[in-house]
């Protein structure tokens, strides 16, 4: 068997039988569902009061909505067109929280504008969806077929509610998806500082135990370094593979049991929305999922190589955990840049700081996954890639590099 | 044969290693001796490719050596350490496979190596359950579990106790009837007189010498004699004359003498015979060469005085 394989495989035993990374695997993603279900549950209970005004200028929905309204969302119409500026300045409107624009075509272009004067919560939105496009479901299903309400709603294609800021109604920063790519690409280089730890102790240990020495009469310090990072990155793979069914799942059960998914036409019965889904209406209706997830797997392997390679050089150094822990500093303050870089990436994207850091490999990954969650052009998608492809060369040049240092230092005692 | 044809290495612009040439005919035990700092352990690890000579060159049987050749050579550092989270089975398993034997060949040898020491009932002992000796045990198998030609053991003996030491002693000289070429670099002297054929001394990154070690002990005696005889003292010390001086004397039993002797100018051990057969009747008369410990010692201070 190849070298390299032998010592992958004996890593990842190693680290198999572990029983902290089952601990890791199982109670972490049961962390983040019981801290997510306790967000969501403290968001419902925390809703404020909102009123919608509908300007409705073909008096389509004539002045009626479904039966069964949510307390905290009223609605009120205006059978006129309204400009944007007057809805946010005159005296009259300035008690409206919402504006929702019905064109006199939304019937057949199934698109309306939603403008909010503050963040609206996702409860919300979704609230203020449902109740318009089950209105306009109804509308349309009397109109234009002869089937029933509910067989309708099974064939429909949906109404886009596109939700804009009054001081953004561009929509130029699609923020809460930039916030969706900020997390994945925090949990990217969270994972790679996580187990970029690992691979420093075990390198450490190795040197510490001496063993470095038998292994390097047989093996290139290149492939002893290489087996580090790629045994305990496939681990670390394994271990997010694992997250993400038991987040999967975790999501389904809440979904089927807490959080029902209105979307879900069987769910459609007389008495509304009495509970929603605002998970799947960000993940399923706002992104790209599963491109995301090929990005984010991408990003997560071409990180884990370049910041591998420090962390086992800083392993290969470094004589005892406490000198090794000086020398973490940095790397986990670079770790945590990426992470910062991601944020202001997020308040600033058009500044020239934020298109130097996503071609930083430090900073990239994180932005990147915000670019991408908010929606890309086939230009920026480009760049985007040409990003990843500096992120890889670069992971390939500091392996080459620190395989030499590697070499120079795991023998020093 | 193993060749070392002016290898040189350097850490940091200091000379660790001078253009060292040495040469080990195949099948012999040959002891690399050197106070510490000599530079052995550098030319040990340049031997086993895990350094890189700055220049000079190493043949393996007339072959530049090469990563191909690593499978034929075991080593034993003298730095040794071993996964503690593996037993004792699955860690000389994963050892011989990266030294590139097959699965099943690696899983046949440890079973025999470990069935020769005794030791089988230890294969799925956990390392960290081992105490030093018997860690040392499992290492030094390691080092030669996958039947290597050349063997380079650095200070093998350290950590065992004295009846381990000549267990791993037989071992070593079992091996050189099985036509092993071993290196042993160590400073148990008394184990160098009792197995090495021939030794090299190091000194500051230099050979100083290359021999047999009966020539090395021959060339570096101080014409020092044992005589146990059977006779009066008076008569023995008369007959040296001045040819031979008395250093010690010792009464063993009723008229029988142990005295150690001195010769003096270019007498040899047939004058010394010549000079005491009409005096005294001889029992035992040899000559007392220096053990290696002795030869080391002198070199290395007559190499520092040379230097001062």
């Amino acid at each position: 068997m190849n070298k390299l394989l032998i010592l992958v495989k004996r890593e990842i035993v190693e680290r198999l039988s572990q029983k902290g990374f089952w601990y890791m695997l199982v109670l972490g993603p049961l962390i983040v569902l019981i801290g997510l279900f306790a967000i969501l549950k403290a968001a419902d209970q925390g809703k404020q009061d909102i009123k919608v005004l509908i300007a409705d200028p073909g008096q389509i929905m004539a002045h009626r909505l479904m039966a069964q309204e949510e307390k905290n969302v009223h609605y009120y119409f205006i059978d006129d067109y309204l400009e944007l500026p007057e809805f946010q300045n005159a005296k009259a409107y300035r008690e409206f929280d919402v504006l929702l624009e019905l064109n006199e075509k939304v019937l057949n272009n199934k698109k309306c504008f939603v403008f909010y004067r503050d963040q609206l919560g996702l409860d919300a939105r979704i609230q203020i969806k449902f109740q318009v496009e089950r209105r306009l479901e109804e509308l349309i299903a009397a109109k234009y077929s002869n089937l029933t309400e509910q067989s309708f709603r099974e064939i429909k294609q949906g109404i886009i509610f596109d939700f804009r800021d009054l001081k953004d109604p561009k929509n130029e920063s699609k923020e809460a998806n930039a916030w969706v790519g900020f997390i994945m690409g925090a949990f990217v280089l969270f994972f790679v500082g996580l187990y970029g730890m690992t691979i420093f102790r075990a390198t450490l240990r190795e040197k510490s135990s001496r063993i470095v020495e038998v292994l390097m009469a047989s093996v290139r310090p290149q492939q002893l370094m290489l087996s580090k990072i790629i045994g305990i990155g496939l681990v670390a793979v394994l271990q997010m593979f694992g997250w993400i069914v038991i987040l999967g799942l975790g999501f389904e059960i809440l979904q089927q049991t807490v959080f029902v998914d209105i979307f879900d036409p069987s769910n459609w019965d007389a008495s509304g929305p009495q509970r929603l889904n605002p998970l799947s209406e960000l993940v399923f209706e706002q992104l790209n999922f599963s491109f995301l997830i090929v990005h984010f797997l991408l990003f997560f392997i071409a990180s884990f190589l370049f910041f591998g390679a420090l962390f086992s050089v800083l392993g290969a150094r470094s004589n005892a955990d406490s000198d090794g822990q000086q020398f973490l500093l940095p790397l986990l303050f670079l770790i945590g840049f990426g992470i910062f870089s991601g944020i202001y990436a997020i308040y600033f994207p058009e500044s020239s700081l934020t298109g130097f850091l996503s071609y930083l490999p430090f900073s990239s990954p994180v932005i990147a996954l915000i670019e991408l969650s908010k929606g890309v052009t086939f230009s920026a998608y480009i760049e985007l890639l040409l990003s990843l492809l500096i992120l890889i060369a670069c992971a390939f040049v500091l392996l080459r590099l620190a395989a030499n240092w590697y070499r120079k230092s795991i023998l020093r005692f | 044969m193993i060749q070392f044809a002016e290898v040189s290495k350097s850490y940091q612009q200091k000379l660790v290693l001078d253009a060292v040439c040495m040469e080990i005919p195949r099948g012999e035990i040959f002891g690399l001796l050197g106070p510490n700092g000599a530079g052995k352990t550098t030319l040990i690890r340049i031997l086993n490719q895990i350094l890189v000579a700055d220049a000079g060159h190493i043949f393996l049987d007339n072959e530049p050596i090469n990563r191909l050749h690593l499978k034929q050579i075991g080593y034993l550092p003298e730095e040794r350490g071993l996964y503690k989270s593996m037993n004792v089975g699955a860690h000389l398993l994963f050892l011989a496979q990266l030294r590139g034997l097959s699965r099943s060949e690696a899983l046949s040898n440890v079973t025999r190596w470990l069935k020769h020491f005794e030791i089988y009932d230890w294969k799925n002992k956990p390392i960290a359950t081992l105490s030093k000796g018997m860690a040392q045990k499992v290492q030094f198998i390691a080092s030669l579990v996958h039947e290597p030609k050349l063997l380079i053991l650095d200070e093998p003996l350290s950590g065992f106790d004295p009846l381990n030491v000549d267990l791993i002693l037989n071992e070593i000289k079992a091996l050189k009837q099985k036509g092993t070429t071993i290196i042993l670099s160590t400073h148990n002297m008394k184990s160098v007189d009792e197995v090495c054929d021939r030794v090299a001394l190091l000194n500051k990154g230099k050979i100083l010498v290359q021999d047999s070690v009966q020539h090395l002990r021959r060339n570096h005696s101080k014409g020092l004699i044992f005589v146990r005889f059977k006779g009066n003292m008076v008569g023995f010390a008369n007959a040296l004359w001045t040819d031979f001086t008395l250093l010690d004397q010792k009464e063993v039993e009723e008229g029988v003498f142990e005295c150690t002797l001195q010769i003096r100018g270019s007498h040899t051990l047939n004058d010394l015979m010549r000079s005491l057969q009409d005096h005294v009747s001889i029992q035992h008369l040899s000559e007392i060469l220096p053990s290696m410990q002795e030869v080391f010692v002198d070199m290395i201070t007559q190499k520092v005085s040379e230097n001062e």
